[in-house]
């Protein structure tokens, strides 16, 4: 839409838009925006400081940067784990810093979220773990089961469907927590160092899997310190340090 | 459909819940069962108290004795005077020869002294009635009070003192009732909130991870609230079935004590529909304690 500086510094998609749209109603053709959030967890340490950044539908893009800079705190604001301290965040047209807690149960049906540490019920097996999304939202069991097949079959776990996380492999179980993340077709995947706890051959593996679902329009948002993952996808990489974006592979480039 | 397929969810998880923690249930359900048969049993003998008040209602009369020698035509202008009394239903004529009989039957094989009697000392009366909506020891008292001092009649005898007595009596145990329940839902409301307390973090992970895939605040309640009201209408059942164990086995060794209260009337256990009320009030305190406990403990 627009080309330009964004470090965090200017808002070049909105120049783009007309003066009239507030900000809060700014067009959905972004599946993200964030205008100059921070935040803070006491009063002058920040965790975010003044970050803006823009993702568009469908964009693969990693945030890098050291631990402790902000990518977590990041990835939680998008789906409102936490409200921002300042500034805007609107995620698939929904202004977050202004959602009630009637509305964010709507909002995370339609984001993915993926973690180091899986976050499966380890007393359920592994179909109950990422039918668990289905059952949230209604779905007869019936669809369901045959949803539940299909991710599972999709991601080479079909066999392991009875089985409990504690007796799979750690990539195997990062496999099931991606099953439950994509089951719902989400419209935006965040993935917070899906791969920090995974040896390099299973890295590469989940990786690929979490990149196909870019290609199937969902927005995916990978956290992680790993630049040769980076390099290797050569993706849009923003950097974040102490809070602020410092580098934005994107920057000068015209994005769609 | 999504509605059954939620019910069907809250279900599972509401039973896979209890079993979960087997001891805490079990705590709690006993806990509360032993609240509800302290006021269960208070509610039956207030129940057979007022019932047996009831009963004695139809028998709650006025007599009033006449004087000797009067005429025929006397006693039947006092009986239309008393007619005229607000809330005398009926007015019998007992005349000294009935009382005589009366006394004679009452007596039994000693009636044989009565031979001895030369001249019959009872005196005639006349036995009022009272209207229903006068049948109370309030009612009686009007009524005494509106015939004192009416010629002819030399006294007035009901059984006001002693209704009166069992009235308040009744009032003061039903005041005790109310408050011992008030206070022991009061327990059972924070017993239930600390089971489900309890139960919320012991799953806190699976409720952090139902955020996270966007579950409704409802469904993720749903199952505790059920999990209250299941343990609460548990309790009431339980406490249905010891009641009535007590009613059964221990209440006839008290026969004597039974008979100073409800003046040997045969106790009677709960109706039907007190029984559900006893199990739906068990389960409605389950359900509001729970209800209190997730609106204290908010989600992520």
């Amino acid at each position: 839409m627009s080309n330009g500086d964004a470090r965090g510094r200017g808002w070049p998609w909105r120049r783009a838009a007309p003066s009239s749209v507030p900000v809060s109603r700014a067009p959905a053709d972004g599946a993200i925006q964030i205008y100059h959030v921070s935040k803070s967890y006491s009063a002058g340490s920040f965790a975010l400081r003044d970050v803006s950044l823009r993702f568009a539908k469908g964009e693969f893009v990693f945030l890098t940067g050291p631990s402790g800079a902000g990518k977590t705190t990041l990835l939680r604001l998008l789906f409102a784990a936490e409200q921002p301290s300042e500034g805007q965040i609107v995620v698939l047209g929904r202004n977050i810093a202004r959602l009630g807690a009637p509305a964010i149960p709507a909002l995370r049906r339609r984001v993915g979220v993926v973690f180091q540490d899986f976050k499966l019920l380890q007393r359920r097996t592994v179909e109950e773990n990422v039918a668990l999304a289905l059952e949230v939202v209604g779905t007869p069991p019936r669809v369901a089961r045959a949803k539940v097949f299909a991710i599972l079959k999709q991601l080479g776990l079909q066999h392991r469907r009875y089985h409990h996380p504690l007796s799979l492999s750690g990539g195997e179980q990062q496999r099931v927590a991606l099953a439950r993340a994509l089951v719902n077709e989400p419209e935006i995947l965040l993935a917070d160092e899906p791969t920090g706890n995974l040896d390099p051959g299973l890295t590469l593996e989940i990786m690929d899997l979490i990149a196909s679902a870019a290609t199937r329009g969902t927005t995916v948002i990978v956290a992680t310190h790993q630049l040769e993952i980076v390099r290797r996808y050569g993706k849009r990489a923003v950097r974040l340090e102490a809070g602020c974006v410092t580098e934005d592979s994107a920057a000068g480039r015209v994005r769609t | 459909m999504r509605a059954m397929i939620r019910l069907g969810y809250f279900v599972r998880t509401a039973f896979a819940g209890l079993r979960a923690s087997p001891v805490t249930t079990a705590v709690a359900v006993i806990t509360i069962a032993v609240s509800l048969v302290l006021v269960g049993a208070f509610a039956l003998l207030l129940a057979n108290m007022e019932e047996l008040l009831g009963r004695f209602g139809d028998d709650l009369q006025v007599t009033a004795y006449l004087e000797d020698g009067l005429s025929a035509e006397q006693v039947n202008e006092l009986v239309r005077i008393v007619h005229t009394v607000e809330g005398v239903q009926a007015a019998r004529i007992v005349s000294k020869q009935e009382a005589l009989e009366r006394f004679r039957a009452g007596v039994g094989q000693g009636s044989a002294l009565l031979e001895g009697l030369g001249e019959n000392p009872l005196p005639a009366s006349l036995e009022l009635t009272l209207a229903p909506e006068q049948r109370s020891a309030a009612g009686m008292a009007r009524v005494v009070g509106s015939l004192e001092g009416l010629a002819g009649v030399s006294e007035l005898a009901s059984g006001q003192d002693w209704v009166e007595g069992y009235l308040r009596a009744l009032a003061l145990l039903r005041g005790i009732g109310w408050g011992l329940g008030l206070l022991l839902a009061l327990a059972t409301l924070l017993i239930v909130a600390n089971t489900i307390r309890l139960a919320v973090f012991a799953r806190r992970d699976e409720l952090e991870i139902l955020a996270l895939v966007g579950a409704s605040r409802a469904f993720v309640n749903g199952p505790f609230l059920l999990e209250g009201f299941l343990q609460g209408a548990a309790a009431g059942a339980l406490a249905l079935a010891l009641l009535y164990a007590l009613f059964r086995l221990v209440l006839p060794g008290f026969e004597f004590g039974l008979a100073l209260l409800l003046g040997g009337v045969a106790p009677r256990f709960f109706e039907p529909h007190e029984m559900a009320a006893l199990v739906a009030g068990g389960a409605a305190l389950g359900f509001v304690g729970s209800a209190a406990a997730l609106a204290g403990g908010g989600r992520a």
